[in-house]
């Protein structure tokens, strides 16, 4: 087994802080959506912790943004300009999630430093890291202010407009959250990813090392 | 006019009156000179009110009051109506306006032909309306104020029942401070139902226990500038008139207390029985001022009439076709909607309670079905700036045809749109779901079926 240090500290807290605060918005979000229907904690508290908890998110975030800008693993990050070479990856991976990883095949993908994305994986965080999130946090800021930003809400359609894209992400990560937490539990043990998540470092066989790296 | 008295002025058997004697003369200079004089006269009497209210009549208003003073003195009118010319002698001394005297007003008198045989008045409403033209020569400032307002824009409109001077002021019994006490406001004469309901509140409440800094009528809607109390926000910035610390102490429990000002009219929250309505404001981008409808809409006319034909208002598609309509006709800027939520009356409008009583709880209005977002309405500019309001059906506020053309309203949780709650649902249940599925397959696969030994991988 050969140990490969896939996720530096800076990427780790990142990444656990995030975690930890997504959840926390969206069950808020959620308590201050359907208040009445679920009253967990009141809907005064609720908004005021899912407005803290945004600006933590958006700090968050240029933690993670000034960390790989800064670093040659923001590589991890490119998107893969050979759409033939995109297309046949994404295939493959869809084909050992729908069957290969039934038959316990391998997995067709081999991580490496500067690339630990497969093409599945690398195209839902290109679209989560570099559009939903921002535009999450851009539509937030606004909504958490409307009378100091009324003039980008109007300019954008209204506030219900904002809102309105604002629920779609929200809706986005009431699949993501579910879907992520399970998809982390398919390594060869249910805990291998969230482990290398606290230690950084990924045990993979000799012959996964990407010598092109 | 000439002040010497006719020959004689007496009622005949029908009431009405009659002149007999001899005509004084009076030439067009006679009468200029004339005029002057009587507005000198009251001008300089004027000043001296209070000495002369309590004074009996002047020799020259006696003579009027030798035949105005008779109970039943009236003129009969072309539209077969009548037009009473009894005026009390006692009230009218005790009046401010004895100061000024009968000539100070009716200037057009002449007594060598008063009364004059002929008939010209057409109706009390035409006589009034004339008239009030008098009240400006001196009430210059007051005068101007009144033709500004919704009162003389609906006089003008020819509504037989708009307030004119003399509706709120008795021109012959006007008492100082009268129109500014609550006992006797005039605004009560028309707006009786409304009276009441101040005179129940805690602005009317604590009035009637001797605090007169409590708002009376004119103090949040002008004394005679009397504007449409309903539009926009000018039904807040009257209320923070006087309480100008409401936006800070609200800041201090409310959150977003300014947007809550500029959305929510204030008795929503402080007339906690009110029944509530969503007003959905038509306004122009270019001249950020309420749609009017004499601006041309005909559409409007025609698909809100087709709406109250199915007694359910105006539906989302159905506003939204109809701002497409308007947005087509070529006016500058766009035409867009503003939510603010209020109450229906204007008699709940003055219902307002004790702070202690009014809402202070969040999920009052921020939840599905909540009482609030049961009536919706959509309003336009009309004659003299009253609003003119089409019921639209709820739904409005919770379709996904109102994404854009309800853009300018929307309450967290009131309002929300449907469905996005069902995206919701079929998000999370698929996703855990997809995983459950997805997860016994594989527990399925590896114990009973033919299944290779794992190897390394990153998912």
């Amino acid at each position: 087994m050969q140990r490969i240090y896939l996720h530096p500290l800076p990427v780790r807290i990142w990444h656990w802080l995030n975690a930890v605060t997504c959840v926390l918005l969206f069950l808020t979000g959620v308590q201050i959506r359907y208040v009445g229907i679920i009253d967990v904690i009141s809907f005064r508290l609720a908004v005021a912790l899912h407005s803290w908890l945004g600006f933590e998110l958006i700090a968050n975030f240029f933690l993670w943004l000034g960390y790989y800008l800064c670093s040659a693993r923001i590589r991890a990050y490119h998107a893969e300009l050979n759409p033939v070479k995109y297309f046949l990856g994404s295939l493959r991976q869809t084909l050992y999630y729908s069957y290969g990883i039934f038959k316990g095949l391998p997995n067709p993908f081999r991580p490496s430093v500067y690339r630990k994305f497969n093409p599945l994986q690398a195209m839902t965080y290109q679209i989560l890291m570099l559009l939903l999130l921002p535009v999450q946090c851009v539509t937030g800021v606004l909504l958490w202010n409307l009378v100091r930003f009324s003039g980008p809400v109007n300019l954008l359609g209204g506030v219900r407009v904002v809102d309105t894209v604002h629920v779609l992400i929200f809706i986005f990560f009431a699949f993501y959250i579910p879907a992520h937490a399970y998809l982390g539990t398919l390594g060869r043990t249910p805990g291998q990813h969230y482990k290398e998540m606290f230690t950084g470092y990924e045990e993979a066989e000799e012959e996964s090392t990407d010598a092109a790296e | 006019m000439d002040l010497a008295p006719p020959k004689q002025c007496v009622p005949d058997y029908r009431g009405k009156f009659r002149v007999t004697g001899a005509a004084l003369g009076c030439g067009p200079a006679a009468s200029v000179w004339r005029s002057v004089f009587a507005v000198t006269v009251a001008v300089v009497l004027l000043a001296l009110t209070s000495l002369a209210s309590s004074a009996a009549p002047s020799a020259s208003d006696q003579q009027c009051l030798a035949c105005h003073a008779m109970a039943g003195l009236e003129k009969p009118l072309a539209n077969g109506g009548t037009l009473s010319l009894h005026i009390s002698g006692d009230g009218f001394a005790q009046s401010v306006h004895a100061a000024i005297g009968c000539a100070g007003c009716h200037t057009d008198i002449n007594l060598a032909k008063h009364p004059p045989a002929a008939n010209p008045i057409a109706s009390q409403r035409v006589f009034s309306v004339a008239m009030v033209q008098v009240c400006g020569t001196c009430h210059n400032s007051e005068f101007q104020r009144w033709g500004n307002s919704v009162h003389a824009a609906l006089v003008h409109d020819g509504n037989p029942d708009a307030p004119i001077c003399t509706s709120c002021h008795s021109p012959h019994g006007m008492m100082k401070g009268a129109a500014g006490s609550l006992p006797t406001v005039p605004c009560k004469t028309c707006h009786s139902a409304i009276f009441t309901a101040y005179a129940a509140s805690v602005h009317g409440v604590i009035r009637e226990h001797g605090m007169l800094a409590a708002p009376l009528c004119f103090d949040c809607h002008g004394a005679h500038d009397v504007a449409v109390p309903s539009a926009g926000v000018g039904r807040r910035d009257v209320c923070l008139g006087c309480h100008t610390e409401a936006l800070t102490s609200h800041g201090t429990w409310l959150p977003n207390a300014q947007l809550h000002f500029d959305m929510v009219s204030c008795p929503v929250c402080h007339t906690p029985r009110a029944k509530r309505v969503v007003n959905l404001i038509l306004y122009n981008s270019a001249t950020q001022k309420e749609t009017s409808r004499s601006a041309g809409i005909p559409e409007f006319e025609n698909l809100s009439g087709a709406a109250s034909a199915k007694q359910a208002g105006l539906d989302p598609t159905t506003l939204m076709t109809l701002l497409g309509a308007l947005n087509r006709q070529g006016v500058e800027g766009k035409t867009g909607i503003r939510g603010r939520l209020e109450v229906r009356t204007g008699i709940e409008d003055h219902e307002l309670t004790f702070a202690s009583n009014a809402i202070g709880t969040c999920d009052t209005c921020h939840q599905q079905g909540a009482a609030a977002f049961q009536s919706v309405e959509v309003s336009v500019a009309g004659p003299a700036g009253m609003p003119i309001h089409y019921d639209a059906s709820k739904e409005v506020l919770s379709s996904v045809f109102s994404i854009d053309a309800v853009g300018g309203f929307y309450a967290i949780g009131g309002s929300r749109i449907t469905f996005l709650d069902l995206l919701f649902v079929l998000a999370l249940v698929g996703a855990i779901g997809w995983s459950t599925v997805h997860c016994a397959a594989r527990w399925g696969f590896r114990r009973f079926g033919n299944q290779m030994p794992r190897g390394p991988g990153k998912e």
